[in-house]
C-alpha cells in the first residue's frame, strides 16, 4: 500500500514537472520579438533607419538593453516626440568626447554590472583616462579613439566572439584602422608601419597566419582601455610577462644596468618591438650581422663572450642535427628508434635551456647546458649505430640463409642424380 | 664414395641451418623485445598505490611522453609532457601543485590549461583509469 501511494505520488510530480516545462515554452514562444515591443525599434527598423553599423548580435540587443538603454527616452511611448523627449530621458547622440562617460554609466558601476557577469571589469572608463587616447581627449583632441572606436557603436561583441572587433584575432586589424592610416595619424607624427611589421613578427606569424589566440596582439603589450607605449623601465616587464625566463636573467646581468643608465629599452634593444623576428643563434655571435656587433667592437670583452655562446650553440646545434638524421636513418631501415627519439627530445631541451640562459651572457652556465645536451647526443648516436649495426646484421643472416637453401637444393639435385645413377647401375646388373 | 658422403654432410647440415632460419625467426616474433609500440591506444602506467600523493611521474605511451600526476585528493591525472610553446618536457611542481616547463618557466594547472608563460595552448589531456590498481592510461579522443 504505501508503494502504491509513493508511485502515484512520483506520477503526479512527473506530470506536474512536465505541464510547467510546457507551459514555459508556451510563454516563451509566446513572448512578442522586442522588434514589436520597443518603439525606438519598431519605428527605426520600419523606416529603415537603423544606424550603419546595427548589428542583431550586439551584446546589449541579446541581453535585452535596446536603443533606450544607452540613449534614453521612453521606448514603450509609440509618439516620437514624448518618447524622444527630455522629460522621458532622451539623451540622443553623445558627442565623441562624451563617449567615456556615456558607456562608464553602466560599465563603471560593479553594482549594475555584476547582474550580468559576477566578476566582470569595470575600471575600464578609469584606465581609458590614463590612456595616451583618454588623456588626448581630456585636452579637447577628439581624433582620438575612444569606445566606440574599437568596439563599435551598435554591433559590439565581447571578446570572446570572433565576430568582435576585439577578439585577439582583429584587435591589429581593429587599431590599424587608425594607426595605419598616414593621413589621418598626420598630426601625431607617429609611424604608421606598425601593422605590416607586426604582420612579419613571430608573434603576428602565429596570431594572423597560425590563427594561434595565444599569440600576442597589439594591446597584449600596449594595454587595451589604458593603452600606452611601454617605457623605457616597463619595456622588459612587458615581454617578461610570457618571456619570464629571459626576463629575469637578463634583469641580474650588467648589460642591464647598462642599459638602464643610457636609457636604452631591455629586450627591444636586440629583438626589435613591432617586427620581432624569428630568434635564432645568428643574432648573438661576432659576424657583422649580429646583434652584438651593433654595439660591441672586435676585441672587447663582450665580443669575445659573444663568440664563445655562439660556439658553444653551434656545436651543440650541429650535434643535433647529426643525431636527428642517424635517427632517421634507423627509422628509415625499418628499426627501432623509439628510445633514440625519447634521448633527443632531452637533447633538444638542453639546447632551447642553453639558448634562453645566453641572457644571463654566462659562458659557464650556457656550456652547463650546451655538455649536457652534447652528451645526450652522444648516446643517440650510440643507440642509433646498434640499431644500424643490427639492421647489417640481419641483412647479412637474410645473404648467408639464402645461401644454404640455394646450397641445399643444388645437393638435394646431385643427391637424386645419384640415387637415379645407383638405380640404373643396380637395374643394369640384374 | 668420397662425394656421397660430402653429398651428405651438405644435405645434412644445409637442413639443420635451414631449420635454424625458420625457427629463429619465429621464436624471436613469439618472444619480442619488451619495447614499446610506436602506435598505442593505452598503457598500462603501473599501480596505482605506487605513485606517491603529490607527485608526479613521466611515462612513454608511444612516441609520446606523459605526465602521470597524483593529486592530493589521490585522483590520477595524465597529461601530453610536451611543452606547447618549444616542445620541452613538462613536469609536475610538489611546492605550487601546477605543472611546470623549465625551458621558459611556463606553467599549467592540473587540468592542463596554460596559465602563465609562453605556452600559448593546454596540455592534451589523457583519459585515466584504474582497473584493480593498475593504472591505465588511454590515448585522448581528438588524436583519432
Ligand atoms: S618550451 Fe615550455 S615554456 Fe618554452
Amino acid at each position: 500500500m504505501k508503494n502504491q501511494n509513493h508511485a502515484s505520488f512520483l506520477c503526479l510530480a512527473a506530470m506536474a514537472v512536465l505541464v510547467l516545462w510546457a507551459a514555459g515554452l508556451r510563454a516563451a514562444e509566446d513572448d512578442p520579438p522586442l522588434s514589436e515591443t520597443d518603439q525606438c525599434l519598431s519605428c527605426h527598423l520600419d523606416d529603415d533607419v537603423m544606424p550603419q553599423d546595427y548589428g542583431e548580435h550586439d551584446i546589449h540587443m541579446q541581453k535585452g538593453l535596446s536603443c533606450a538603454g544607452c540613449h534614453g527616452g521612453d521606448p514603450a511611448n509609440d509618439d516620437m516626440d514624448d518618447s524622444m523627449s527630455p522629460a522621458a530621458g532622451y539623451v540622443g547622440i553623445p558627442d565623441k568626447k562624451d563617449i567615456p562617460r556615456f558607456c562608464g554609466k553602466c560599465h563603471s558601476d560593479i553594482d549594475f554590472m555584476r547582474q550580468y557577469q559576477p566578476a566582470i571589469q569595470t575600471d575600464q572608463a578609469e584606465q581609458y583616462g590614463h590612456s595616451v587616447h583618454g588623456a588626448k581627449l581630456m585636452r579637447g583632441d577628439t581624433s582620438v579613439a575612444v569606445c566606440t572606436s574599437c568596439h563599435s557603436g551598435h554591433n559590439i561583441m565581447p571578446a570572446s566572439d570572433p565576430r568582435s572587433t576585439v577578439y585577439a584575432l582583429n584587435v591589429p586589424e581593429t587599431c590599424n584602422k587608425c594607426h595605419g592610416d598616414a593621413q589621418y595619424m598626420k598630426k601625431y607624427d607617429i609611424p604608421t608601419d606598425q601593422y605590416e611589421k607586426f604582420k612579419k613578427s613571430v608573434h603576428g606569424q602565429a596570431l594572423l597566419e597560425e590563427q594561434d589566440t595565444g599569440a600576442p596582439a597589439c594591446n597584449d603589450c600596449h594595454g587595451n582601455h589604458g593603452a600606452m607605449p611601454p617605457g623605457i623601465t616597463s619595456i622588459s616587464h612587458v615581454c617578461g610577462t610570457c618571456h619570464i625566463n629571459n626576463m629575469e636573467y637578463f634583469a641580474g646581468t650588467k648589460m642591464a644596468a647598462g642599459f638602464k643608465k643610457k636609457k636604452l629599452h631591455g629586450c627591444e634593444e636586440c629583438h626589435g618591438n613591432h617586427e620581432v623576428p624569428k630568434p635564432s643563434d645568428k643574432m648573438i655571435g661576432d659576424d657583422k650581422s649580429s646583434v652584438c656587433a651593433q654595439c660591441h667592437e672586435s676585441g672587447d670583452k663582450g665580443f669575445l663572450t659573444a663568440r664563445v655562446l655562439r660556439t658553444r650553440l653551434d656545436t651543440l646545434a650541429a650535434a643535433y642535427r647529426k643525431a636527428s638524421v642517424m635517427k632517421e636513418r634507423v627509422n628509415s631501415l625499418g628499426m627501432d628508434d623509439l628510445d633514440i627519439e625519447f634521448i633527443l627530445q632531452e637533447a633538444k631541451q638542453s639546447l632551447t635551456k642553453a639558448r634562453t640562459m645566453i641572457h644571463t651572457f654566462d659562458t659557464l652556465k650556457v656550456s652547463a647546458l650546451t655538455t649536457e645536451g652534447l652528451v645526450k647526443n652522444q648516446q643517440a648516436i650510440r643507440e642509433a649505430r646498434v640499431q644500424i649495426e643490427a639492421y647489417y646484421i640481419r641483412r647479412k643472416g637474410l645473404g648467408a640463409s639464402t645461401f644454404i637453401i640455394t646450397l641445399l637444393i643444388v645437393a638435394l639435385y646431385l643427391k637424386i642424380r645419384e640415387i637415379e645413377r645407383r638405380q640404373k647401375s643396380t637395374t643394369g646388373e640384374v | 664414395m668420397k662425394r656421397n658422403r660430402f653429398l651428405n654432410i651438405i644435405l645434412g647440415g644445409g637442413t639443420l641451418a635451414w631449420l635454424g632460419s625458420i625457427f629463429y625467426p619465429v621464436f624471436s616474433f613469439l618472444n619480442p623485445p619488451k619495447r614499446p609500440e610506436a602506435n598505442v591506444h593505452s598503457v598500462k602506467a603501473g599501480p596505482a598505490d605506487k605513485l606517491a600523493v603529490n607527485s608526479g611521474e613521466i611515462i612513454k605511451f608511444g612516441r609520446r611522453p606523459v605526465l602521470l600526476i597524483r593529486m592530493d585528493t589521490g585522483e590520477v591525472r595524465a597529461f601530453s609532457a610536451t611543452c606547447t610553446h618549444l616542445d620541452c618536457i613538462v613536469q609536475y611542481r610538489q611546492d605550487s601543485k601546477q605543472i611546470w616547463c623549465a625551458c621558459h618557466n611556463g606553467y599549467y594547472d592540473l587540468r592542463g590549461r596554460n596559465i602563465s608563460g609562453p605556452p600559448p595552448r593546454p596540455l592534451d589531456v589523457y583519459p585515466v583509469n584504474i582497473v584493480n590498481n593498475e593504472i591505465i592510461v588511454s590515448k585522448p579522443k581528438q588524436m583519432g
